[in-house]
């Protein structure tokens, strides 16, 4: 059943009705968006009083349109939106995205259920009402707002537009792309399972990011997750008060249900769990391009004293081990590095530290079977700091973790070379030093 | 079905006492030598046999907590504080618990001091039954240092569940303490899990103390929802 959302993602055809000219409507945004992504399927604009919109051929309804459509975008008042759906029934459509809101969640219960009868009848597979939209970068498929292109290995799953927007615009911005956005609305038809189960099994995915404030089914959830296998999930699921579960409630009218048993299943079923939208975007981030450390030693190596120091900390905190450095190791480092480093962990390279001499450093580190990965902390403005990463990458299994701060300039143009090259940079130690404790605890 | 839980929900009522005892002992959980008697002769016998001291306990459906109603005197050293203590409960019990129906007492062995734990498991309506583990006394009331698993249970799981809580450190042993028999209330969980999924007409099981020694475990208190 849900396989069929693979054609959905994959349509080659969509049909935005309600699309609008006037550019403050979300009817015009949406079939921008499309337009600008890049969609190279057809689309046709529904609006019976427009000619073209876009210099797109506007078409009176579904029934309208000469060809096939794979996909039905519905912006329409809540009322009309039946009528659209058997439309797109007929039309033989296989998925909707229904964006207008006016339905379960404003009390609307009955025209939900009309709407997802009609769903059952044509087996449309349809996400919302209520909803964002999604975006599919690997189909240019931008049904969606804002406008996202850049393909990535997180997939975002999310039951607020705006967090999943904002996940998207971080990724953007960083140049690490996503595979997908997903904006689940009030799950009449397409959930999180089935979601789960679809971008577990995306060859474009490496990691799928949840916001949601409810899990529909318990049963079905855990499952899903298990078949998953070895896909990472990062979930984010306030609620952890009692006013926020009561908010929580009332916003997608969840059952948020019990924060500690909730816990619990993604504990036992290797969830990584993120506390706020922060840790979300890191874990996604580092589950998405880093390769699980074999262990839990750590070596820190710096230019910045202070970031080592709240590096160690937030390790030692969270069962990350700074290892102390063995005494041969140790010979051989002080043999090679300037009187005035710190050959300790954390290692200190101090502030005039070249990214030859980080390479020096992990190089000599490598060998040393004590140490299981590196975090590598520019913290000054240093130059050619992806350069070395990549080539360091490339010699040694033990993975590589980068914090670049401090570095003005500079740092934003290593760290955007890093992105581009699939190396996730964190701007702090502590958030750096979490992204790796959600790895290391993932399954597998 | 399970005979004693078909029983008290024909009765649409909860497990009594001595019942709760028999279902987990079913399950080779370790519950104390206990008797149920309907007489304050009886309870003598029951008491010489068993060994002094004993703890007496009122057993009703009507009563569910029974220690408010003064229905429970422990430490009772001989046939005179036996007989005193069965005379007191029923009055207690006449006096806070009107019309309560009595279906006897019940004549419990003396528990020696260990580790107080509580072992619970309650029906969450997304993910089913979920087990909780905690201490006892100010680890779970003040400080609510419980953790909790959902079925099915793994052996790592339920050590989790345990590891989890800071009060591990009191089961591990810590200032000279000995050592705890975690092992024992790995296999507890373990068992307390299996019976829960055999009789899913079980609401709510609450095992509270749990007493831990360095060898071994006892569940004291058990309260069966249906």
């Amino acid at each position: 059943m849900s396989n069929s959302l693979v054609q959905v993602f994959n349509a080659q055809s969509v049909a935005v009705v309600g699309a609008s000219s006037n550019s403050e409507k979300t009817g015009h945004t949406v079939l921008k968006n499309i337009v600008d992504g890049g969609f190279e399927g057809d689309i046709y604009p529904i609006n019976p009083k427009a000619d073209t919109i876009l210099d797109l051929k506007c078409y009176q309804s579904l029934k309208d349109i000469p060809g096939a459509v794979d996909l039905v975008v519905i912006i329409v008042p809540a009322a009309l939106v039946p009528q659209v759906m058997e439309e797109a029934g007929a039309k033989g459509a296989k998925g909707a995205v229904i964006i207008s809101g006016g339905f379960r969640e404003t009390g609307n219960e009955e025209l939900e259920a009309e709407v997802v009868k009609i769903t059952k009848q044509y087996q449309i597979r349809t996400i919302g009402p209520n909803c964002q939209g999604f975006n599919y970068t690997p189909n240019k498929l931008c049904a969606s707002w804002p406008l996202i292109k850049g393909e990535g290995p997180v997939a975002i799953i999310s039951q607020s537009g705006t967090v999943g927007a904002t996940l998207e615009m971080w990724a953007e911005s960083e140049s690490i792309g996503i595979s997908g956005f997903v904006s689940l609305g009030n799950k009449s038809d397409v959930s999180e399972i089935d979601l789960i189960e679809f971008f577990a099994a995306d060859p474009n995915t490496k990691v799928v990011s949840l916001y949601i404030e409810g899990v529909k089914d318990g049963t079905a959830f855990k499952e899903t997750v298990k078949k998953a296998g070895d896909t990472p999930i990062v979930i984010l699921k306030p609620g952890r008060t009692k006013k926020g579960r009561k908010a929580a409630e009332s916003h997608t009218k969840s059952i948020a249900g019990s924060d500690q048993i909730f816990d619990a299943v993604c504990k036992q079923l290797g969830i990584i769990r993120a506390n706020d939208i922060t840790e979300l975007y890191d874990y996604s981030k580092s589950l998405g391009f880093l390769k699980k450390p074999r262990g839990r030693s750590m070596l820190v190596i710096t230019s910045s004293g202070g970031s080592g120091i709240i590096a160690t900390d937030v390790a030692e905190a969270n069962g990350i081990n700074v290892v102390d450095l063995n005494e041969e190791l140790k010979k051989e480092l002080v043999d090679v590095l300037p009187d005035h480093c710190v050959v300790a962990n954390p290692l200190d390279l101090t502030g005039d530290a070249t990214a030859e001499r980080y390479k020096t450093t992990v190089e000599i580190a490598a060998k040393d079977d004590s140490i299981d990965f590196f975090l590598v902390i520019f913290g000054d403005p240093i130059p050619r700091a992806f350069d070395i990463v990549q080539e360091l990458k490339q010699q040694t299994r033990k993975e590589i973790v980068v914090c670049y701060l401090g570095g003005g300039e500079t740092e934003k143009e290593e760290v955007q070379k890093m992105h581009q090259h699939g190396i996730p940079a964190f701007p702090t130690p502590e958030r750096a030093v979490k992204a790796v404790k959600a790895l290391l605890n993932t399954k597998g | 079905m399970n005979e004693l839980i078909a029983r008290a929900k024909a009765e649409k009522r909860v497990l009594l006492e001595p019942e709760a005892m028999q279902l987990l002992a079913e399950y080779e959980l370790p519950v104390p030598t206990h008797s149920l008697v309907t007489s304050k002769e009886q309870a003598v016998v029951a008491a010489e046999k068993t060994g002094y001291p004993v703890v007496l306990k009122i057993v009703s459906k009507d009563i569910l907590h029974k220690s408010d109603v003064g229905g429970v005197k422990i430490g009772l050293n001989s046939k005179e504080a036996v007989e005193k203590a069965y005379e007191e409960i029923m009055e207690n019990v006449r006096e806070k618990a009107k019309g309560a129906v009595i279906g006897g007492m019940l004549v419990v062995a003396h528990a020696p001091q260990g580790i107080e734990c509580i072992v619970g498991m309650t029906k969450d309506p997304q993910f089913g039954p979920a087990f909780l583990f905690g201490l006892g006394g100010i680890f779970v009331e003040l400080l609510n240092d419980v953790s909790f698993r959902v079925l099915p249970l793994t052996k790592e799981d339920a050590e989790d569940i345990i590891k989890e809580t800071k009060g591990y450190s009191l089961l591990k042993g810590t200032r000279g303490q000995s050592p705890k028999d975690v092992e024992a209330l790995v296999g507890l969980i373990l068992k307390l899990a299996r019976l829960v999924e055999e009789n899913p007409e079980i609401e709510e099981i609450d095992i509270n103390p749990l007493l831990v020694y360095e060898k071994g475990i006892l569940a004291v208190d058990a309260r069966v929802i249906l």
